[in-house]
């Protein structure tokens, strides 16, 4: 809430400069966070000597990201694991939107549907995952449907949750305007479950990965879980790290791109 | 102070007892020992079940602990000292090596190389050239399997590519039967056993009739052997006496296994798990290590690129131990 100046006299400058100063400071959080990191696990290799086959030192794994990606090996592995998150976050959300506003909207389907779905999150993707290989053979198909299972529960959830948000008020009130179906899903239902839709899609941009990862372990052809295995196999252990941070800057990246998103399309709420 | 009186004669008592100069004789302590083996209890591990059941580990003044875990989780553990001894396959300790791992074969068990390439009979895969052009199903794109699936390729001249190869994770046994591949790298002794009992009709080539590659083996740290070489030969002693007992009566082996097997597996499939593990065990020169297998291996991996520079065999696996 703005405060009134009751003396109309100016604002002093301490809260101009105040302003700046905690910016400069949230900017150095990040890379003074990074160090301190890095300075415990390297710690931990001198304190406990352990071999670099246990825990490789953060120059050792430094290293050989530059050499997988100087040879490729990091960036074609990547970009098959990105295909499958994404292709995987948008077949779940698709499904898990369609679904939940069915639910949201109907008793009926819901008490008929509800036990069935809250059922099959109790089964673990990794134990139904070499079934999926075998029906659905083990290319970018079979890994996909891993991670829309894994991806379609949140943001179901949550999309239920957004759509009965919708104040009864408001419902009436576009009926009285003689609002159509369409009109009333546009202009009322979607935006209103905006933001419990985009708060389910970024807890399913991170889960979407860990499920690429399942099916790559599983059915390893190609992508960063088959390079952890192969890696782990050879007893690279730098690059099973290199491998996993590329999983984390997936992870943080689409992550980030939703919270892009979010703040361009609920803009109207602020 | 009757109450008081007892007390003190009871510490008095105790202090004299406790200060008494003859004591009773007792045992040598078993020193106890963690033995690594590869993922899930299985009748594969018969002999290792056998010798503890008739205590040839005691014997040696070793009280074992089997622990279950994959293969390339007990190298490491190994190499770290945090285990002392996990059983392995050849090729893992030429590439734990080449990373630097203090890790070295101690063991012969297996004979053969168990890796093969199964197929219904109905396609007529009966050699390796069969296989040109054919899908064929393998875990991944290493291991064991890979490895084995490499050897015989280079050891029939046949291109990397003659077949189409894809990962199938550990489903050959299902993709074979569902015919989602025309073959599959599989254990010699295990998928087409529990296929035949399950009533398909396969051929298997078996690698190890093409390539003599060096296979599975009792493995521990270079720090064992130069601190504790005694309890190297003990497990060794006592595992080479449980395999020698379960070659010659598998029944009792079978019987002695399941209770390490949980759930307990069909005995009769179990029977002919182990009847075809027996004869990929059998040797005239039980424990011992053959070079020239171990130059094959160490040719295949540097051919595949699982490793980049030659590494010193002879630090690799030691015959040592199982000496005459």
């Amino acid at each position: 809430m703005a405060v009134a100046n009751p003396l109309n006299t100016p604002i002093p400058s301490e809260p101009n400069f105040k302003p700046r100063s905690l910016r400069a400071h949230r900017l150095l959080l990040l890379p003074v966070s990074l160090a301190v990191m890095l300075l415990v696990w390297q710690s931990a290799i001198w304190i406990n000597g352990f071999p670099a086959f246990i825990l490789p030192p953060p120059a050792r794994v430094w290293q050989r990201m530059i050499i997988a990606l100087s040879d490729g090996t990091l960036l074609r592995h990547t970009a098959i694991t990105l295909s499958e998150s994404l292709g995987g976050l948008a077949v779940g959300l698709a499904v898990a939107a369609a679904l939940g506003y069915l639910l949201a909207r109907s008793r009926t389907v819901e008490r008929l549907l509800a036990p069935y779905i809250v059922a099959s999150q109790s089964v673990p993707v990794v134990a139904i995952a070499p079934l999926l290989i075998i029906w659905f053979g083990s290319g970018l198909t079979s890994k996909v449907l891993i991670c829309a299972l894994i991806v379609f529960f949140p943001v179901l959830i949550n999309v239920i949750v957004g759509v009965r948000s919708v104040e009864p008020d408001l419902r009436d009130l576009m009926r009285t305007l003689r609002a159509n179906r369409w009109q009333l899903f546009f202009h009322l239902e979607l935006p209103a479950a905006m933001p419990m839709l985009l708060g389910g899609l970024k807890i399913g941009a991170t889960l979407s990965v860990i499920g690429a990862v399942v099916g790559e372990f599983v059915g390893p052809n190609n992508g960063l879980g088959s390079l952890i295995t192969a890696a782990r196999n050879q007893f690279d252990t730098a690059l099973v790290f290199v491998a996993v941070i590329a999983l984390i800057a997936i992870a943080m990246g689409m992550y980030g791109t939703v919270a892009l998103l979010e703040k361009i399309l609920l803009a109207w709420k602020d | 102070m009757r109450k008081l009186l007892t007390l003190i004669f009871t510490a008095a008592l105790a202090v004299a007892c406790a200060g008494s100069p003859t004591p009773a004789p007792t045992a040598a302590p078993l020193t106890h020992v963690k033995l690594a083996m590869g993922y899930i209890p299985d009748i594969q591990f018969a002999p290792f079940y056998v010798a503890e059941a008739k205590g040839y580990f005691a014997e040696q003044g070793i009280e074992i602990e089997f622990v279950t875990m994959f293969e390339n989780d007990a190298v490491p553990l190994v190499g770290a000292n945090e285990l002392q001894f996990a059983n392995v396959s050849a090729e893992q300790i030429i590439q734990a090596r080449a990373q630097g791992l203090p890790v070295v074969y101690v063991m012969k068990w297996w004979e053969q190389y168990p890796v093969a390439i199964a197929s219904k009979a109905e396609l007529g895969i009966k050699t390796p050239a069969d296989l040109a052009g054919r899908k064929v199903g393998l875990p991944g794109l290493y291991g064991a399997s890979y490895i084995g699936w490499q050897a015989l390729l280079n050891a029939e001249g046949l291109p990397d590519d003659a077949a189409q190869l894809e990962s199938i994770g550990f489903t050959q046994a299902e993709a074979i039967s569902a015919g989602t591949v025309d073959a599959a790298v599989v254990y010699a002794n295990n998928e087409p056993v529990k296929l035949a009992a399950a009533g398909e009709q396969l051929n298997v080539i078996v690698v190890a009739d093409y390539a003599q590659l060096a296979s599975n083996g009792l493995v521990t740290n270079e720090q064992t052997i130069k601190f504790h070489p005694e309890l190297v030969k003990g497990m060794i002693t006592a595992a080479l006496k449980g395999l020698a007992d379960t070659i010659a009566n598998p029944d009792e082996a079978v019987q002695l296994s399941l209770k390490h097997i949980d759930p307990a597996p069909d005995a009769a499939i179990a029977r002919k798990v182990l009847d075809a593990s027996i004869e990929m065990w059998k040797t005239d020169s039980p424990g011992v290590s053959d070079k020239a297998r171990w130059e094959v291996t160490h040719a295949v991996l540097l051919d595949m690129g699982l490793i980049t520079s030659p590494i010193d065999l002879e630090q690799a696996f030691t015959n040592e131990f199982v000496k005459p």
